[in-house]
């Protein structure tokens, strides 16, 4: 009986292992091919299998990448977008919880349900009648344009903030209120703080969103030479560049490493903001 | 009254962006000069502006672009002229067309409608007047006025390795459908060369195969305007391997023997220039313009070579020729911006050299042929006619309405491809499929349909483009 | 809308009440304006904008050809059979979904236990999530070209490379390799929200439970499951709303060619290639018409299965008795 357990658990430890080694394989191997690539030179490109391990370190690639598809002005770019709008979602979404959580007016349902409803919406199907409203307020070809845009199409926020509130206590900003509080002062003093892991849940999801955001910064941010960001600096090589994959692969790896690096460092808060958005669906 | 007050809501949102969209600004009626009364280097010397200019060439914006704003600006030192290259450039210019802004000058989309084209571009002059200067100017005339000039003209024919046709033991390029698909297979069986790359992948290059149903397959002038309109079904195979159907059965019977690249899925636009430089291509179909770019991509430039579609009407060879995308001006432009932007169009056209130096057909009358065209002495060269008077939507409707789309989108001749490749429908059906829907759309539109001859080009004509091509040499 | 309320209010009540609703209402105003107008600006006038277009037979933006035809766009996207035979590809990408979020379960259970490495391992199979579509489409595409990388690797087990199919061409699997992709990129994501909603459980459960000499199996069948109940099927009702919309993985690699064209692909290249704007947006239209019932479908069934909810209802329901007896006695 004993016996057999053991041989069960030894059993289910090596597949526990064994499992896990080979999705990690999994998760890694695309990348790690690109990293072989991205250190050939074209000559060894052309002649080795792409799995074969590159002879020397050749970082001419990722140098030629990063000048040709303008990834300075893309990184300074992409990080204005990110802090911004990060900072406006964050705000605006737990603004519209918390007046939706805590107040009864008239509307209030109207207003959850659009915000709830837009969520639905085909935003790409919509983008060409989005790019006549952008063009309207005069908001193409402009980064705080841009910014508006991602800030007004964000719904997620809305919805993990609303969640969150359900879960605050109303006694707390009651007693406040007694004690002389303003609204403002109990959003902004007491609910704010509180609202911390929401608040890294959606910089979490919307973070990620943003950065990789491509489809519309290459509509509205036409200006490439000037308004290029981190995933629309890869456009530069479905062009000219064509298929020359061992450019392609050092672009790929140079837009990745700033979120490499803020993943490595920020890993258990990341884990615990997503987490947090899950508890309750 | 929730749904109430939302469909109020939504509904005044939607009238705040109607008005605001109503609110464009009307351009100035000034008066402009047109291209045939402008002198360059002596009129409009001191005019100072900035225009943009859109351009699909990704390729050259950094390069020879560079050189002609240089060039440009020793006569007109006031004009500053930025380009922007788009690289999504068919689709991305639909979408920015539709604001007022989008820049000076651009190449214009193909999906107009002639009866737009005012609304969206200025006149360069009379056709008539133009007409004494520049070559095929039709595709967007409307009323008599010119609101695009070709940036460069193609003819449509082959591009081909010369190694490769000689080792597979090619000693005569192949005139008809049968005697190409030989030497494919003849390259397939005596080399180590892809017979015919596709370039699949990219999808506009599938789409180029379009461009040889009109006067390469019929070699009439009036088939792409008038006879694909009121012809019956047009797609259907005529039995003599020539029109629509004898274009399309190539791509289809080279798949379906095996005769081009391994997986069409991965194709590589940029890599197969240097690849059939190097002579690890047999072949492919593109249009003039694409020789240079093959010449330029290793260290074997004269082997790159340029042969008529291998198809012959009546005992003949033609070769379609048309232009490649044309300069349109924006008429939302400040008029300073519209004049300096006619000058730079009337610059690149006449003193760029750019249709000389890209292989392409001249559009200045008289204007210098490319030595890459010599393999097409003896072929005529075939110029769609414009459509008859009243008809100027008619193809474009159609085109449009019964999804086939030539000259429009790849999806139609990338099907082609892969029904050939997975044994799927065959060619008959296929193009039974597109005589329906065509025959449908020109119902909706009323059009009259009859069986259709082609009429290849005369012997008269023949000996005028004989006549310009030896003018040329 | 606020102002009549405002003035409603400011009759009967004392000073205090006053002056707290007047608060209240600033507050509303000041923080529900921005928000709102921007979700108004960018999202429901584009979608009133693109239902008009689903009214016309259009083929270019703003041009005086096009042409109001009511409803014929909506009877052509249900009498087409290539509009709703593209929404049969949306089975591979719920049935890939699925079997993400079992491999996401699965390695989440394992990680919830202590496990060497564990979060070098955790690492490794949430990175994905954080690349881009772009990029992503640039990795596959290089990642099933034939003889590169899937294949070498797969050569490296003894698979014969030339026995392999075609990843991207052949239609018998070309639709499962794109699935794939998705599920690599966001099972790792899954799975850490299945982590976390594990790890909120009350610690003095799994106490209890080992007290009572209760195996792996039963820690996870009995105190785990029903703790991610909610989270499993909230995220298998998406999968089916993010199934009929899938989009990315053959736009940014195949372009939709060989059978790969999802209903989404169909739309975007009706409208920007096709010239068939009206249609593409009356499709859109039709779309979005099924993701709400599945989304309205999604409700009721979280409804039902979530007993929370039938207790909050009871309470509801007693604090609106309440509120009545309340008012009554008021007046």
């Amino acid at each position: 009986m004993t016996a057999k357990m053991k041989i069960g658990k030894i059993a289910w430890t090596i597949i526990k292992y064994a499992s896990l080694l080979l999705m990690s394989f999994i998760a890694v191997v695309p990348v790690v091919s690109c990293v072989i690539t991205a250190l050939k030179t074209p000559e060894e490109y052309a002649q080795t299998n792409v799995m074969e391990m590159p002879q020397t370190f050749y970082l001419g690639n990722f140098k030629e990448a990063f000048v040709s598809a303008n990834m300075l002005t893309a990184f300074m770019n992409s990080l204005i977008v990110l802090v911004v709008v990060l900072l406006l979602s964050v705000m605006f979404g737990a603004m519209l919880a918390y007046i939706l959580n805590r107040f009864s007016f008239p509307g209030r349902g109207l207003v959850r349900n659009l915000f709830l409803f837009a969520s639905l919406l085909p935003g790409i199907a919509m983008q060409v009648t989005t790019y006549k409203i952008m063009y309207n307020l005069g908001l193409i070809n402009s980064i705080p344009g841009y910014i508006i845009l991602l800030c007004g199409t964000d719904i997620i926020s809305v919805t993990i903030f609303i969640q969150f509130f359900e879960n605050l206590p109303n006694s707390l900003d009651e007693s406040a209120i007694m004690d002389g509080c303003t609204y403002f002062g109990v959003f902004f003093k007491i609910l704010l703080p509180l609202l911390k892991p929401a608040i890294v849940t959606v910089m979490i999801l919307k973070g990620v969103g943003t950065y990789n955001e491509y489809y519309m910064a290459n509509l509205y941010l036409q200006d490439k030479s000037r308004l290029v960001t981190m995933a629309t600096s890869l456009y530069k090589f479905t062009g000219p560049l064509g298929n020359q994959y061992n450019l392609i692969c050092a672009g790929v790896l140079i837009t990745l490493t700033p979120a490499l690096i803020v993943f490595i460092l920020c890993q258990k808060q990341i884990y615990a903001g997503l987490a947090a958005g899950s508890v309750k669906g | 009254m929730k749904v109430k007050k939302l469909t109020a809501l939504v509904m005044a949102g939607a009238m705040m962006g109607t008005m605001a969209m109503s609110t464009m600004a009307f351009a100035e009626e000034a008066e402009l000069p047109t291209l045939d009364t402008i002198v360059l280097g002596e009129d409009y010397t001191d005019l100072e502006a900035t225009i943009k200019v859109l351009t699909h060439r990704t390729d050259i914006v950094d390069t020879v672009f560079a050189e002609y704003i240089a060039s440009f600006n020793e006569l007109y030192p006031g004009i500053t002229v930025e380009y922007e290259a788009v690289t999504d450039y068919a689709e991305d210019i639909k979408i920015r067309l539709t604001t007022d802004d989008w820049g000076d000058i651009c190449m214009i989309p193909t999906n107009l409608q002639k009866n737009e084209l005012a609304d969206e571009f200025i006149s360069f002059g009379e056709k008539e007047t133009l007409d004494t200067m520049y070559v095929m100017l039709n595709n967007f005339t409307y009323d008599g006025q010119v609101y695009g000039i070709p940036s460069t003209g193609n003819a449509q024919g082959v591009v081909y390795n010369k190694k490769v046709f000689e080792a597979a033991g090619i000693t005569e390029l192949p005139k008809t459908p049968d005697e190409f698909i030989a030497a494919l297979q003849a390259i397939k069986d005596n080399t180590e060369a892809i017979p015919l790359y596709t370039n699949f992948a990219a999808g506009w290059t599938m789409g180029a195969w379009d461009a040889y149903v009109g006067g390469s397959a019929t070699g009439d002038p009036d088939f792409m305007n008038y006879g694909l309109v009121h012809a019956e079904n047009p797609f259907a195979d005529n039995g003599e391997q020539t029109g629509p159907y004898a274009v399309y059965n190539v791509l289809y019977e080279a798949v379906a023997q095996g005769l081009i690249e391994d997986d069409p899925t991965t194709t590589d636009w940029e890599g197969c220039k240097g690849m059939i430089n190097n002579g690890e291509i047999g072949c492919m179909v593109l249009g003039s313009w694409a020789v240079v770019q093959m010449q330029e991509a290793g260290p074997n430039a004269a082997d790159i070579g340029y042969m008529p579609f291998p198809i012959t009407v009546d005992g003949a060879q033609y070769a379609a020729a048309g232009p490649d995308y044309c300069y349109g001006i924006n008429v939302n432009a400040e008029t300073d911006n519209q004049i300096a932007s006619l000058l730079y169009v009337k610059w690149l056209t006449e003193e760029s050299g750019f249709s000389y130096d890209q292989g392409g057909l001249p559009i200045c009358v008289g204007g210098e042929y490319p030595d890459v065209l010599s393999a097409f002495d003896g072929v005529t060269l075939v110029v769609d006619n414009p459509a008859k008077e009243g008809e100027e939507d008619l193809f474009g409707n159609i085109n449009t309405d019964s999804e086939v789309g030539l000259n429009m989108d790849n999806t139609h001749v990338q099907m082609v491809l892969e029904e050939a490749l997975q044994g799927g429908k065959t060619m008959e059906e296929i193009a039974a499929e597109w005589n329906e829907a065509w025959a449908e759309a020109q119902a909706d539109y009323e059009v009259e349909v009859a069986p259709y001859e082609y009429q290849p080009m005369g012997a008269a004509a023949e000996d005028e483009a004989v006549e310009e091509t030896s003018a040329a040499e | 809308m606020p102002g009549t309320t405002l003035g409603k209010q400011k009759k009967p009540f004392g000073q205090w009440l006053r002056t707290r609703k007047v608060q209240q209402w600033l507050v509303i105003i000041a923080f529900m304006t921005i928000p709102l107008i921007l979700l108004v600006t960018f999202s429901y006038v584009p979608f009133a904008k693109m239902f008009e277009f689903s009214l016309y037979k259009m083929k270019r933006y703003d041009s005086k050809n096009n042409k109001f035809i009511g409803l014929e766009n909506y009877l052509d996207v249900f009498s087409r059979d290539d509009c709703f035979n593209s929404l049969k590809l949306a089975g591979y990408y719920i049935v890939a979904s699925f079997i993400q979020l079992a491999m996401a379960l699965y390695f989440a259970t394992i990680l919830c236990f202590k496990v060497r490495g564990g979060s070098l391992f955790k690492g490794l199979i949430f990175f994905p999530y954080l690349i881009s579509g772009i990029a992503i489409g640039f990795i596959f595409k290089f990642f099933y070209t034939r003889g590169f990388v899937f294949d070498t690797v797969l050569s490296w087990i003894g698979l014969n490379p030339e026995s392999l199919p075609y990843w991207l061409k052949d239609t018998r699997i070309n639709n499962a390799s794109l699935a794939a992709t998705s599920v690599w990129r966001y099972m790792g994501q899954n799975m850490v929200l299945f982590l976390g909603a594990m790890m909120s459980v009350d610690p003095t459960l799994y106490e209890a439970c080992a007290i009572d000499g209760a195996n792996s199996w039963a820690k996870f069948r009995y105190i785990m499951l029903p703790s991610i109940k909610s989270v499993i099927l909230l995220n298998m009702i998406l999968s089916i709303s993010g199934s009929l919309s899938a989009f990315e993985p053959p736009y940014v690699i195949t372009g939709g060619t060989f059978g790969t064209s999802t209903y989404f692909v169909m739309m975007n290249s009706l409208a920007h290639e096709k010239g068939k704007i009206g249609l593409a947006a009356a499709m859109a239209v039709v779309l979005m018409g099924l993701i709400f019932i599945v989304t309205i479908a999604q409700q009721v069934i979280m409804k039902v299965a979530d007993e929370d909810w039938r207790e909050e209802r009871r309470n509801k329901k007693l604090a609106k008795a309440r509120k009545k007896a309340e008012k009554e006695a008021r007046a």
